[in-house]
């Protein structure tokens, strides 16, 4: 089976990729909160910063004609702080207070870059090596971006420029004209971010690990009982009909499919095994006559004989062959009624007219064996097929007169009764022993084990069968040496 | 050789019997399973061909009976041919069991097999001095020249045969060379192991006077 296929993989694949995209969100969600906090933590430094340059600035004077930036005197200025020479009109320093806000010694701590009006470096701290030319362009972006008149403390014209990728910068245009850039170097929280990053995605893989692991013994074990009823339906296939499925493993929704299926494949044997022991009765049925055949006829050739000999031979051969042929007529009923009943007719008739019928058949077999017919008949119209009615009063007649004994009765009675006709047959003969009462109705099923009545037991198989294609009932009730009745109930 | 029939089809019984008494044997029949029970349990058969199904009492009902009793071997009849039934029929005591429909030849070397191990013989040849009986093919040879025998007469001499060394009654050699139909009371046997003296020798069989006649 392709994995595409797989029902199992399948869900694996689908769940995964669910997991996958739920973690990759709530990772990317976190990584971007985390970095926002850092960088937003950075920016409130620079601000502060660019405040207090600012606020330095101002103290400082405004305008050009009066440059705010002295060199402050030599004891006051500090010893890191180096302004460049060749953009140095005045010299400016940071106020006392201020200086611990740069340490000009690391490179990666905060530094500033002030430039005047007419775009002159005007001081730059020692540690401003990373702040490179190109973040010129961005200046310029930035002074159209934030172009408001009056830029004050808590407006600050700020951004982040977009490289160098490692730095973070900040500049504020002064109403007088000085551009202020602060920055510092944010590699340590890019660093930290770096690791952040690690643990998140590491998390993610053991999360979705154990995500798929999980899955995949719950789909496994959801698939399980699936694989039972392949298993026992395969076996079935091939022949094992006795195979059942676990049903103890299937307790969940599976569980109702296996005990339905496992219904369906107890009738599947019994049907089985009932059409197997039919055909099995059946060659049995004709295993006697053909005996016969063979023995009559080989022993009839073992030597010349006289014609009388060959007459009696061919006289049980024919007996024998009728037999088989009144069974094979027997078994071709049977299998149309089991085919179903489209070939079944549905006339109107009058009930009463084919038993007194039947009755005028049987009457010479009747009389043969001293049995007494009586009819008590009123006319009846069911619907159906009139000639296998027939069929089942004279098998019913026939079983009524052969288990008789010598004067003995056969009553045949029809009524309405619960909208339903009824036929009752009933006898004075032998009985039938309460041991073969529920069998009589089965194929094949004699109740006494001979073939020496003649028939093969399919009489009243054939009749129940034709009884019930045509939604009616049969019934028996006997009583030893006292006799038989059968009870017929079909829809008026 | 004495066999009795128990089988409820009559033509099927009839013709078993017509074929099995011109194979030379002598035939009883029965046409259920109670006589078949009376006759088996009062007559020393050869061998018995047991049908199952019948009425009154089934084959099974029939053998479980006899077994009580007789040893007789029993070559049962069914038109049951699935293993277990023949497990059942063997476990029940029958020596042999065959399917019908059965084809007769197949039948006769079954009843011939079961009638040669009940008397202790493992080979279809009797060879006794000169003689020499082949029960397959039921025939004498003496000095390896056929002999012409009567059907009674080469049942007696393999029914001697069978019995070498020991001494046959008159009573056991009535009881199975003629059947229920034969007049007993004759003094046809007399006649009969005359007529075989004549052609195979007059020492062949050997009378004890007052227990009756021996092959030795």
């Amino acid at each position: 089976m392709s994995i595409f296929k797989s029902i199992k993989w399948r869900l694996q694949i689908w769940y995964g990729l669910i997991l996958v995209a739920v973690l990759a969100a709530l990772g990317i969600t976190a990584y971007q909160m985390e970095r926002q906090e850092l960088l937003g933590r950075i920016d409130n430094e620079l601000q502060h910063r660019i405040g207090a340059i600012a606020e330095a600035l101002h103290r400082h004077g405004p305008g050009p004609d009066h440059p705010p930036f002295g060199h402050p005197p030599p004891d006051q200025m500090p010893d890191d702080f180096h302004p460049p020479d060749q953009h140095e009109p005045d010299g400016f320093h940071l106020p006392p207070q201020d200086t611990l806000l740069f340490d000009t010694s690391d490179p990666h701590h905060f530094y500033f870059v002030i430039y005047g009006r007419d775009g002159k470096l005007l001081a730059q701290s020692t540690n401003a090596v990373n702040f490179r030319p190109q973040t010129l362009d961005s200046r310029k972006f930035l002074e159209d971006q934030n172009q408001p008149p009056n830029l004050s403390q808590d407006k600050p014209s700020a951004t982040e420029a977009v490289s160098p990728s490692d730095e973070r910068l900040v500049v504020r245009s002064l109403p007088s004209g000085e551009d202020i850039w602060v920055g510092c170097s944010i590699v340590p929280e890019l660093q930290k971010l770096k690791v952040i990053t690690l643990t998140l995605t590491g998390v993610s893989f053991v999360i979705l690990l154990f995500g798929l692991a999980g899955g995949w013994w719950i789909s496994s074990r959801a698939i399980r009982p699936v694989e039972n009823i392949s298993a026992a339906a395969l076996k079935i296939s091939a022949g094992d009909l006795s195979q059942r499925i676990n049903t103890a493993e299937t307790e969940s929704e599976l569980g109702k499919l296996a005990t339905v299926l496992n219904a369906t494949f107890a009738r599947l044997e019994s049907a089985f095994a009932q059409q197997k022991q039919f055909a099995s009765d059946a060659a049995h049925e004709l295993r006697t006559p053909v005996s016969v055949i063979l023995t009559q006829t080989q022993t009839a050739l073992g030597r010349e004989r006289q014609a009388s000999e060959y007459k009696q031979t061919v006289e049980a051969c024919q007996r024998a062959a009728q037999r088989m042929k009144k069974l094979i007529g027997a078994l071709l009923e049977l299998a149309r009624l089991d085919a179903g009943q489209e070939q079944m007719k549905r006339l109107r008739f009058d009930f009463s007219k084919t038993i007194t019928d039947c009755v005028e058949l049987v009457q010479p077999l009747a009389e043969q064996s001293g049995v007494k017919i009586l009819m008590e008949l009123s006319p009846i119209e069911i619907t159906g097929d009139p000639e296998r009615f027939g069929l089942v009063v004279t098998n019913l007649l026939t079983n009524a007169i052969q288990y008789n004994h010598d004067g003995g009765e056969v009553k045949v009675a029809t009524k309405i009764e619960n909208d339903m006709a009824v036929l009752v047959v009933k006898d004075t003969g032998q009985g039938i022993q309460a041991e073969d009462l529920p069998r009589v109705f089965e194929r094949f099923y004699r109740a006494d084990k001979s073939r020496s009545s003649g028939n093969a037991g399919l009489g009243l198989a054939i009749s129940k069968a034709i009884i019930v294609a045509h939604g009616g009932s049969i019934d028996v009730a006997s009583e030893e040496n006292i006799g038989t009745t059968f009870t017929v109930r079909l829809p008026a | 050789m004495r066999i009795l029939i128990v089988e409820d089809e009559p033509d099927l019984l009839a013709g078993l019997a017509q074929a099995l008494r011109e194979e030379g044997y002598a035939v009883d029949t029965a046409n259920n399973g109670e006589d078949g029970l009376y006759k088996a349990e009062n007559y020393n058969y050869d061998a018995i061909v047991l049908d199952v199904m019948m009425p009154k009492l089934d084959g099974w009902g029939v053998l479980t009976q006899l077994r009580k009793t007789k040893k007789t071997p029993v070559l049962m009849l069914t038109a049951r041919d699935q293993s277990r039934d023949r497990v059942r029929g063997l476990d029940t005591g029958a020596d042999d069991y065959v399917v019908k429909p059965f084809d007769l030849p197949e039948l006769f070397a079954r009843l011939r097999a079961l009638i040669r191990r009940g008397a202790n013989k493992t080979t279809n040849v009797i060879q006794i001095g000169e003689v020499k009986i082949d029960t397959a093919a039921r025939n004498v040879l003496l000095k390896d020249k056929p002999v012409e025998l009567t059907a009674r007469e080469y049942s007696l001499v393999e029914f001697l045969g069978l019995h070498r060394g020991e001494v046959v009654t008159r009573t056991q050699l009535y009881e199975h060379l003629f059947d229920e139909s034969d007049d007993t009371f004759s003094n046809l046997l007399d006649v009969h192991v005359s007529n075989v003296r004549k052609k195979l020798g007059a020492e062949f069989v050997v009378t004890r006077r007052g227990h009756g006649y021996c092959i030795e």
